[in-house]
């Protein structure tokens, strides 16, 4: 099979599997058949995507491009659609193939409980995620990689609001919608400029340095809105309303990881904006910090991982402004398999308890020995811990933005290290150690289905972390792991974080009063500031300005309508009483006219 | 008779016909006086006729004559259906066209 019939196969055969279970109203309100269906569908995409990686393994550089005219106008054609094939693309779909496949088989177990006919459609939209994941992935142009990006923002509404019978859950959506439609207003603008100055929608094209600062920035909104970075993550925690395995894909593995991706595929149109990734740099890096707090004082297990994934997000994107797409795609990918591993693992607890609440949880290590193991093997990994996944791409995050002579936001990063070893350290002490409350009592480990995925994931997790090598290759660079200052000091503080949460959570030696000093920051954390100025801008910025509008509608341009109407419709009524009907007042008429006339042409 | 005199004699037969398609309220009346008027017409015609020499006037006013007879029965045709159908062939009744 040629490179290109893999990657129609792994691209089609999830669309069908979806366009079937969306035709054929049986098939989804029998919901098993529909569920082993879009499970098929998503191994055969993985197995396709595999193939291609291994295609590229043994020849790293090999690119293979194939494309369609679009939009024919005369001769020439506007765009193209198609598929780009490189180290990149194809390390990217395997791992979105992967994770979605353990994600759906992890589904069957844990969506059991649900009506048949809502199974059906849960699964219809996973596989049309793959289909449109993977469009976005292998985009030959940034055309069709904004089709690809529309669609994933359309299956992450669906489903956010798959319970939506709950009113949180139906509000999550559309505000999830809403933001990242705002700023998916960038990618389209900055594509339009690049149109008009490149006249087409390749990442490689050559700009002058305004135009490159300007469509940079513009994409760059864009990837803050998908990738969930301040000030517009707000809408991630709320995507938590979400099923969690769907927390796991969409919102934590590949779906919000699309707009760091944009930025690896952009970056030759990054790397010609210094501007751009000095603004990257810094939001990145404050994203990590900021996130990373607000994550200490969540008391929602999937709050915290939502707010951790805002955090790693931004590591990528400050990796990014750093002008190392490298560090920032091997992020992506490692953070991929541990951040769903966490997820999953989370939904397993959360499948067993019944409950998100923190507080509902604890003691499980001893009733759900796997599920325990595989979180812990996740959260350490996540933390950055030596020999896990996260421990080599933070390393070489932390490496390059410090080569990149970034102190501030290699400051940050340092910091948000620490949080991320000492929030994850909370959870575990919190929820799997210490006393069982009355749900965790009484919890089951999950069934083969659950546990199976999780412990792939967990291997990968374990595992995907010493093949940087291989990945920088793919990526077009190079990687060598080395021990330097950056990495020793993020990891100090990733063991000094753990430890104190140990301390604080695990034996109990310091009291969570002694950090009363720091009750301002938790306050403004949980305040909520940044969905209140949203909300004010909302109110007083775009209502009053469609207000504005709106009056000029209503009373100037209608105004003026109505006014003709209604002055024919006054003079109409007035000039009714001249006609009598009467035949001697026409005959009248008509003589006073004829003398008029004749006076006239006396007179002149 | 002097041209002069013939031109008197028109001006006052159009101003009765005037006169009478104003002033009466009988369909009848209203073509009779419409006949005045025409006949008024045809006098101006021969009378101009005359000055001119030649006959072409003439037969025009030959013309006008048959035409004029033409009309007034579909004018009387129009006044019967009135009558039978209203009852009255006062011209102030039939004002439908006005609502």
């Amino acid at each position: 099979m040629t490179p290109i019939d893999c990657a129609l196969i792994a691209l089609f055969v999830p669309l069908a599997a979806a366009f079937a279970i969306a035709v054929l109203a049986p098939l989804r309100h029998a919901g098993r058949p529909a569920a082993w269906l879009s499970v098929a569908a998503a191994l055969i995409s993985l197995g396709a995507s595999l193939v291609l990686l291994a295609q590229q393994w043994s020849q790293p550089e090999r690119v293979v491009r194939e494309v369609v005219r679009w939009l024919p106008s005369g001769a020439a054609s506007l765009a193209q659609v198609g598929i780009h094939l490189d180290g990149v693309s194809v390390s990217m779909s395997v791992v979105v193939t992967l994770v979605a496949a353990c994600v759906q088989i992890f589904s069957l177990g844990y969506m059991a409980d649900e009506p048949p006919a809502a199974r059906g459609r849960y699964f219809g939209y996973h596989s049309f995620f793959i289909f449109s994941m993977l469009l976005l992935v292998i985009a030959p142009n940034l055309l069709q990689l904004f089709a690809g990006w529309e669609l994933v923002g359309l299956t992450s509404y669906l489903l956010i609001g798959f319970y939506f019978q709950k009113p949180s859950a139906a509000k999550a959506s559309v505000k999830a919608i809403w933001v990242t439609k705002f700023a998916d207003m960038g990618l389209l603008l900055g594509l339009i400029c690049l149109f008009a100055v490149s006249g087409g929608f390749e990442w490689t094209a050559t700009l002058s340095e305004a135009w490159a600062t300007t469509i940079t920035l513009l994409l760059f909104l864009a990837v803050v809105g998908k990738s969930a970075q301040f000030p517009l993550h707000i809408w991630l925690p709320n995507a938590m309303e979400g099923p969690t395995p769907v927390s796991a894909l969409l919102h934590a593995a590949t779906m919000v990881a699309a707009g760091v991706y944009l930025a690896v595929r952009a970056d030759p149109l990054f790397a010609q904006a210094p501007n751009t990734q000095m603004v990257m740099a810094w939001l990145g890096g404050f994203t990590a910090l900021f996130a990373a707090v607000l994550a200490t004082v969540q008391t929602d297990i999937k709050r915290v991982l939502a707010y951790s994934t805002c955090s790693q997000l931004g590591y990528m994107v400050c990796a990014l402004g750093a002008g190392s797409a490298i560090a920032g795609y091997f992020h992506l990918t490692t953070h991929a398999f541990f951040k769903a591993l966490l997820f999953l693992a989370a939904g397993s607890v959360i499948h067993a308890v019944h409950s998100n609440e923190l507080s509902s949880m604890g003691g499980l290590a001893r009733r759900m020995k796997l599920t325990s193991a595989v979180f812990i093997i996740g959260a350490l990994a996540l933390a950055g811990i030596p020999g896990l996944a996260g421990f080599f791409s933070k390393d070489l995050i932390l490496e390059s933005v410090y080569e990149a002579d970034l102190l501030v936001p290699w400051a940050m990063l340092i910091l948000a290290a620490f949080l991320t070893a000492f929030y994850m350290g909370r959870v575990i002490f919190l929820a799997l150690f210490g006393p069982f409350s009355e749900a965790s009592e009484g919890a089951i480990e999950s069934g083969f289905s659950m546990a199976g995925p999780l412990l792939l994931l967990a291997a990968g997790s374990l595992g995907i972390g010493y093949f940087g090598a291989q990945f920088a290759l793919l990526s077009g660079g190079s990687y060598h792991f080395h021990v330097g200052m950056s990495g020793m000091l993020g990891t100090a503080c990733a063991v000094a974080g753990l430890l104190l949460s140990w301390l604080i959570y695990g034996a109990r030696r310091l009291t969570p009063q002694a950090f009363r000093f720091l009750a301002p920051v938790g306050r403004l954390a949980e305040s909520g500031l940044v969905d209140r100025f949203f909300e004010f801008a909302y109110r007083r910025g775009a209502l009053a300005l469609s207000d504005a509008v709106g009056f000029f509608d209503r009373y100037v341009v209608d105004g003026v309508m109505n006014c003709i109407g209604w002055t024919t419709i006054v003079s109409g009524r007035r000039l009714r009483g001249s006609e009598t009907g009467n035949v001697r007042d026409y005959v009248f008429a008509v003589v006073a006219g004829a003398v008029v006339i004749a006076f006239w042409g006396l007179a002149r | 008779m002097t041209v002069q005199a013939l031109l008197l004699l028109t001006s006052a037969l159009f101003c009765m016909g005037i006169y009478g398609l104003l002033a009466r309220r009988n369909a009848i009346a209203l073509l009779l006086s419409a006949e005045l008027m025409i006949n008024a017409v045809t006098i101006n015609l021969v009378t101009f006729s005359r000055l001119a020499g030649g006959v072409t006037g003439q037969v025009f006013a030959v013309f006008t004559i048959a035409l004029t007879v033409a009309e007034v029965v579909v004018g009387l045709a129009i006044v019967i259906l009135l009558f039978r159908w209203r009852r009255e062939i006062a011209v102030d009744s039939a004002n439908e066209l006005r609502h």
